[in-house]
């Protein structure tokens, strides 16, 4: 019998030899010693990647190459401002046109579609992960980017009023049609992760809610999705790392121009994409330049994940006894009883 | 203290048409919004089709590119060695990074939690899904080429990739392991298993299903990616089971190609992108159908 | 548990100094040369490792090199990784690679890292190149003209539709539409770039002043796109565009091109000859390390490039990769390069050293050693 198995024989439930204790132990140590190692690579990489960085901030000065917008290596100025913010530009776009798309997805396939079409549903959105990235990049530059230049004109001058969005020139790689492309890329990991999430909601939470006389849309409002909070951040923090961090697709879409970017629809470039662009050809301090590219993406990203962090550990979740969670989507659903029976 | 709009046999309890009106715009918003997702995949499909059907043939896949472009009725080969290069080293990074991966979600979950130290390794292994693919292919070639003063290898490619893979695995176990009940966990332990037991017999067979998106995820990223091999792994024209010499592989293969000026060299880039889709396409469906008699069983 | 996880973090941070401590020492470890290991393989050479010929750097060059290493025969084996010339010369400054492709000529500073290897570095010259000013103009099929002048001030901005004053005077009979001018040039670095901006520093100073010469510069205007198709693409899908794209990819693909003012005054098409020409003429310093734009020959090509194989001298005694064979398959690649490769490249559109640079080039070769004794 499989409680039998699993306690291990005949022995007093409660004792254990010291020597039973052993496998549990070496796991235990095993896991940790992993877990620091792990942990040491990745401040070796970083310690590394200052390391090779540093040429370029002495020449420059640390805040200088952040802040400064003059980034002209043949000359050799290395301020780095226009990048870093094309890069918070593109990946802003990104999250915010694929998280609700994907999240939607995720919702629609989990629980609002007909069970048959469940399977290849979720199939299909996951086959947009199957695209490489250079393909992406490819595709967007020949196909979607000429064909979406008549409708961006006409919104650049329809709304030429608002500073950024409109009223500039309209060129064909751009910034819009990288974060357009960049939310497509990262659509099926926010969705595939949130689709799990919202897969292992208990399910006598959501019938309760609908025992209550909640709609279908109420019941996801109230069971689902507070539920799956901080796991759908989860899949959103990897789409973000994912859309800071893409190469090769925004160096094709985003058309590399040294200058701060002027407006939505025209040229930018990223830290990313400078990397892929430049780094073949440079060499010395040009070269160390980009290592500190590199190296001001990674603290991008530990800023961009520190916030994010915040917000989820205040929301945080992780299955277990009834939290403030439970009792807040319990007292919204007796709100809404006390509504409907008011004949709201 | 009727209910407005339609009586129903539950009387008080029935939705008003405020409250239904908000309900079908959610559900068709939602729809609409699944079905926008669908659209990008549909053009993609189709315009990959579209330029490298043409492409295949028995020959591009069973012959190695020849490098012999200029001559107008060149042969100029296939893309067997690019196709064999991406199985091997994708195998061998997934065989370095999930085994890692999951084994530090599980730490996390089933022994950090909410320890000071198991934040810190959570901290930096989301900072490390930022850091642009190019930045771990410089690194290995830093490390690992300028560095030891050896030459390109595929397996320093397999490193950079699975460098690419690790936080995605450790962050979406970490995620699916999380939402395994602890109710589970407490009434094995509450039996007497020892911690390994459960680990392995209750908790990892439950989230495997989860997990294993998440690691299909991170193996069709490493084989999409381009960057991280550029400066590691390099590029031969040989098929080569030599995993510590220079090894061909299908996004390096795209990209050299796709610049070429010759036609025919282009068309074969996008065949080749057609190979690579459906080569990952076929890995999510091979493990998705096990996965499910695996649970069956 | 607070001194389990303090220990944890000690341990970790320890290993993490440890590793940095490690490596950045790196460059005071020698490594040793595996030529002397690895026992040539008989009866075939393998497809990678000892016996086969690594080279990395120039994606100019890249085609060119694959395709000569599919025809050169005897059973040779060369892998070229088109990663740049910057990282090429990295690559065999730290003897990752047996041979280097560089389209600048090697800087002092270049050429003392490769000499570190224990041998002096060594700069040939295998064939040469040009950049079209290609554009996309209906209605002007063939044989616009321009100079330099005013191809600095289009490009700067200061020139902004087609039928400008100044584009009209150096066409008479043409009828020049209105169109606005859109500038294409490359976001990514590429010694296109730099042979291009080359040209307009040396024959605008106003170009010279605002924009400069480089591998990377700050276009004032103008879209960028990646690589030599981008560019193409791009001047394809805009009328009135205007952009410099390799002479090898604007022929295969039948663009249209001007013909651009030498300095000799007279105006030249890109044409493979014209291009050679360029090669005539020009001062070959000692070390080789020659740059053939704004050639002085009155048929040549203004705006020419010029690309390199680096190697070291004695390519043994340096110790690359490959060993041994490896040396002496990288001589005769270079060899076949220099006599019949030369016959080759006329048929893809690239074009070939004229006879006083393909001379001066088979000399350097002939000077090549393999621990003391010649091999070329």
């Amino acid at each position: 019998m499989e409680a039998a198995s699993i306690t291990g024989g005949d022995r007093g439930l409660l004792s254990r030899s010291p020597l039973a204790r052993v496998p549990d132990r070496a796991l235990r140590w095993g896991l940790t010693v992993l877990a620091a190692l792990i942990l040491a690579l990745i401040v070796y990489f970083f310690i590394r990647l200052f390391d090779e960085s540093r040429p370029a901030f002495e020449a420059q000065g640390v805040l200088s190459f952040v802040f400064e917008d003059n980034w002209n290596p043949s000359a050799g100025h290395y301020g780095a401002l226009p990048l870093v913010v094309g890069t918070l530009i593109t990946s802003t776009l990104a999250l915010l046109i694929g998280v609700p798309v994907a999240v939607a997805a995720a919702l629609y396939t989990s629980e609002l579609a007909p069970r048959r079409f469940r399977g290849p549903l979720t199939i299909l959105v996951e086959l947009l992960a199957a695209v490489p990235s250079v393909v992406y990049g490819l595709w967007g530059i020949f196909y979607l980017a000429p064909k979406l230049h008549p409708a961006e004109v006409w919104f650049s001058e329809t709304f030429s009023f608002i500073p950024f969005i409109g009223g500039g020139t309209v060129t064909i790689p751009n910034c819009f049609i990288a974060g357009l492309v960049l939310a497509i890329m990262i659509l099926p990991i926010v969705s595939a992760i949130s689709r799990e999430v919202m897969s292992t909601v208990p399910p006598d939470h959501k019938e309760a809610a609908l025992a209550l006389g909640a709609t279908r849309w109420e019941m996801i409002r109230l069971a689902i999705l507070p539920y799956c909070r901080s796991g759908i951040v989860g899949g959103a923090m990897l789409g973000l790392g994912r859309a800071i961090g893409e190469t090769i697709a925004v160096t094709i879409l985003i058309g590399g121009s040294t200058q701060m970017v002027q407006n939505l629809f025209g040229q930018s470039n990223s830290l990313a994409a400078v990397i892929a662009n430049e780094f073949g050809e440079a060499q010395g301090t040009h070269r160390s330049a980009l290592f500190a590219c590199g190296l001001v993406l990674f603290v991008l990203t530990l800023f961009v994940n520190g916030v994010a962090r915040y917000f989820v550990v205040r929301a945080g979740r992780s299955s277990g006894p009834p939290r403030a969670e439970d009792h807040r989507a319990g007292a919204a659903t007796a709100a809404l009883v006390a509504d409907t029976a008011a004949g709201a | 203290m009727s209910a407005q709009g339609t009586t129903s046999p539950l009387g008080r309890l029935a939705v008003s048409p405020g409250r239904r009106r908000k309900d079908r715009l959610a559900r068709g918003a939602v729809l609409s919004a699944t079905l926008l997702a669908l659209v990008p995949l549909v053009l993609i499909v189709y315009y990959l089709l579209k330029k490298g059907l043409g492409a295949w043939s028995s020959d591009f896949f069973t012959t190695d590119p020849t490098g012999s472009t200029f001559f107008k009725n060149s042969d100029i080969g296939g893309v067997k060695s690019a196709i064999l290069g991406t199985i091997e080293m994708v195998a061998l990074a997934s065989v370095i990074a999930v085994p890692i991966g999951i084994g530090v979600a599980i730490w996390l979950v089933e022994y950090g939690r909410s320890s000071w130290f198991a934040n810190v390794v959570r901290f930096f292994v989301d900072v490390l899904t930022g850091v642009p693919s190019i930045v771990f292919g410089l690194f290995v070639f830093i490390v690992l080429i300028i560095g030891t003063g050896t030459t390109y290898a595929g397996w320093k490619g397999s490193v950079a990739l699975s460098l690419l893979m690790l936080p995605v695995v450790v962050r979406s176990a970490e995620v699916i392991l999380t939402l395994v009940p602890n109710g589970l966990r407490e009434s094995a332990l509450a039996l007497g298993a020892p911690r390994w037991r459960v680990i392995g017999r209750i908790v990892l067979p439950t989230a495997l299903p989860g997990m294993l998106t998440g690691v299909l995820l991170a193996v069709a990223r490493a084989a999409g990616e381009t960057a991280p091999l550029l400066f590691t792994a390099a590029y031969t024209k040989e098929t080569t089971t030599n995993l510590s010499g220079f090894m061909n592989s299908l996004p390096v293969q795209i990209y050299n190609d796709v610049t070429s000026p010759t036609p025919r060299v282009v068309e074969r880039a996008w065949g080749a992108a057609l190979a690579l889709v459906t080569l990952i396409l076929l890995l999510n469906l091979i493990a998705r159908l096990v996965s499910r008699r695996s649970r069956l069983a | 548990m607070i001194k389990k996880t303090f220990g944890a973090l000690a341990a970790c941070a320890l290993l993490a100094v440890g590793l940095a401590a490690c490596g950045s020492s790196n460059s005071s470890s020698t490594s040793t040369s595996t030529s002397s290991a690895a026992a040539p393989k008989v009866a075939t050479t393998p497809a990678t490792g000892a016996g086969a010929v690594s080279g990395a750097g120039s994606t100019f060059a890249a085609p060119v090199y694959e395709q000569w290493g599919s025809t050169v025969g005897g059973g040779l084996k060369v892998n070229y990784q088109a990663v740049g010339s910057g990282a090429g010369l990295t690559a065999i400054e730290n003897k990752v690679v047996d041979f280097a492709g560089s389209d600048p000529p090697l800087k002092p500073e270049d050429a003392e890292a490769i000499a570190k290897n224990g041998s002096e570095a060594v700069q040939i010259p295998m064939f040469l190149g040009a950049i079209t000013v290609s554009y996309n103009l209906p209605g002007v099929k063939t044989g616009l003209k321009l100079d330099g002048p005013t191809l600095g001030a289009i490009f700067t901005g200061k020139i902004k539709t087609w039928n400008d004053p100044a584009i009209a005077a150096l066409n008479p009979g043409v009828s020049l539409p209105s169109t606005a001018i859109t500038t294409v040039h490359r976001s990514d670095s590429s010694g296109t770039t730099s042979g291009f901006t080359s040209f307009l520093s040396d024959v605008s100073p106003e170009f010279k002043s605002k924009v400069g010469e480089g591998k990377e510069v700050p276009w004032p205007n103008g879209t960028g796109a990646k690589g030599n198709a981008g560019v193409a693409g791009a001047v394809k899908q805009t009328d009135g565009a205007v952009g410099y794209v390799e002479q090898a990819y604007a022929l295969t693909n039948g663009f249209t091109y001007a013909s651009v003012k030498n300095s000799s005054g007279k105006y030249i098409e890109p044409t493979l000859a014209s291009t050679s020409a360029a090669g005539v003429g020009v001062k070959i310093p000692a070390d080789l390390g020659l740059k053939v734009v704004n050639s002085p020959n009155p048929g040549a090509y203004p705006i020419a490039s010029q690309t390199f194989i680096v190697i070291n001298k004695d390519l043994c005694k340096a110790g690359g990769p490959g060993g041994e064979e490896a040396a002496k398959g990288t001589v005769k690649f270079i060899e076949y390069g220099l006599g019949a490769g030369q016959q080759v490249l006329a048929q893809a559109d690239y074009a070939r050293l004229p006879p006083p640079i393909l001379a001066k080039s088979k000399e350097a070769v002939k000077s090549l050693q393999c621990n003391g004794s010649p091999i070329g």
